[in-house]
């Protein structure tokens, strides 16, 4: 398991999903820091001289009635109370419905290199936004080689030894209008303890490379249409050697489980040898999923029938 | 499994050449290969994992192999990060 680590600054990026509607006005130098609780702390009580429990290493939300409050402080309170306030090692401050603090608090924030934002957003909304973001980033997440590729809305995991054809399947499945999220190095991460969500990293994100070929920019190659960010991993195909000897699925009446992060997904096997057209497969075996998952199951449907068939078949007989 | 901590030097860290170089090694070896960096695992024998890992000049890595002769590959390839990449 990855131990990543999130900055003050991380929370202004965000992944690009979240858009947490930030701007620093103080403490710049302090956007290093790095944020080791993802919980928040409302001031108030800290602002009124009372600083017992202090929970100074998480992320301070000014709301409207902590702006407020400050407004009615004399310059002399303010300034004791910021000195108190600032005497612990504050982690950052963030400032809501668009308030900005008054000079003598940037100048604080700046002296003690504290990150101090200005956001848009209501106090209750910044705080449920900035809760998601911050446990994304301490959600377990491991880093997986394969390829994930979203197929009609499936995401597939395609996993398999090196050369085995990852990328190549990815490539033709690219190539029938489906949509890369990453190749050779997929991160996953466990959302909501329900969900695994795939992406690339970001600095080979959607660049493939392909025998022969070397190095290529799928999102260049193909275009935007072929590539996203991330995909949920709804499927996980293993591409393995063909061995005579080996037992492979042929009814598909039982589902077989791929465990990632304690969560389990659909699963199949898939024998390669020459000749076999392996995109098709994965192809037909994510539209198979889709059905399942709108309950439909065609093997089991399949078995139905004719399980019914034979127990009429003595009445059939005998007309 | 065999595992040596290796410290990269080469000024321009782990691009793409020298990225080649320690894939192209590793693949002369039958067992498994990973490269470790800040306790993400990459695949050794696949260009676009180690690339991916962004190593810097002072990055701090492990190299790892498991399986069939496991202590050759550790040997030659972190010595070839420990050479600059110059053989």
């Amino acid at each position: 398991m990855q131990a990543k680590k999130i900055y003050v600054r991380d929370l202004g990026l965000a992944d690009g999903k979240i858009d947490l509607q930030m701007e620093l006005v103080a403490g710049k130098e302090g956007l290093g820091k790095e944020i080791t609780v993802g919980d928040v702390n409302r001031p108030g009580l800290g602002l009124a001289g009372f600083f017992d429990f202090f929970a100074y290493d998480r992320i301070q939300i000014f709301g409207l009635g902590e702006t407020a409050f400050m407004r009615r402080l004399t310059a002399g309170q303010k300034e004791e109370v910021f000195e108190k306030f600032f005497s612990f090692d504050v982690l950052c401050c963030v400032f809501t419905h668009n308030e900005h603090p008054d000079e003598m608090f940037v100048g604080f924030a700046n002296r003690y290199r504290v990150p101090t934002f200005v956001t848009r957003h209501r106090t209750t909304r910044f705080i449920s936004l900035m809760t998601h973001v911050v446990e994304e980033f301490f959600s377990p997440t491991i880093v997986m080689h394969g390829t994930l590729v979203d197929i009609y809305g499936i995401g597939m995991l395609l996993l398999g030894k090196s050369g085995v054809g990852k990328s190549e399947t990815a490539l033709e499945l690219i190539e029938r209008g489906h949509r890369l999220v990453a190749d050779d190095m997929v991160e996953v991460k466990k959302i909501d303890e329900s969900l695994l969500m795939g992406s690339g990293s970001e600095i080979i994100r959607h660049h493939m490379e392909i025998r022969g070929l070397g190095i290529i920019n799928a999102r260049d190659v193909f275009g935007i249409r072929s590539i996203r960010n991330r995909k949920r991993i709804e499927m996980v195909a293993l591409l393995e050697e063909w061995k005579e000897d080996g037992e492979y699925d042929r009814l598909g009446i039982d589902e077989k489980r791929y465990t990632i992060l304690d969560l389990e997904v659909p699963f199949i096997t898939v024998p390669v040898r020459p000749g076999r057209n392996i995109p098709v497969i994965i192809e037909t075996a994510a539209l198979n999923q889709r059905l399942k998952k709108m309950g439909v199951f065609s093997a089991r449907e399949l078995d139905n029938r004719i399980q019914n068939w034979m127990r009429t078949e003595g009445e059939r007989s005998n007309d | 499994m065999t595992e040596r901590e290796v410290l990269v030097r080469s000024d321009a860290g782990v691009h793409a050449r020298p990225a080649m170089m320690f894939v192209r090694e590793a693949m002369k070896y039958p067992c498994e290969v990973y490269l470790i960096k800040d306790n993400v695992e990459a695949n050794g024998k696949s260009i676009m994992s180690v690339l991916g890992l962004a190593i810097t000049s002072g990055s701090r890595l492990i190299v790892r192999a498991r399986g069939e002769d496991e202590e050759g590959a550790v040997a030659r390839l972190a010595s070839l990060i420990e050479n600059d990449f110059k053989n």
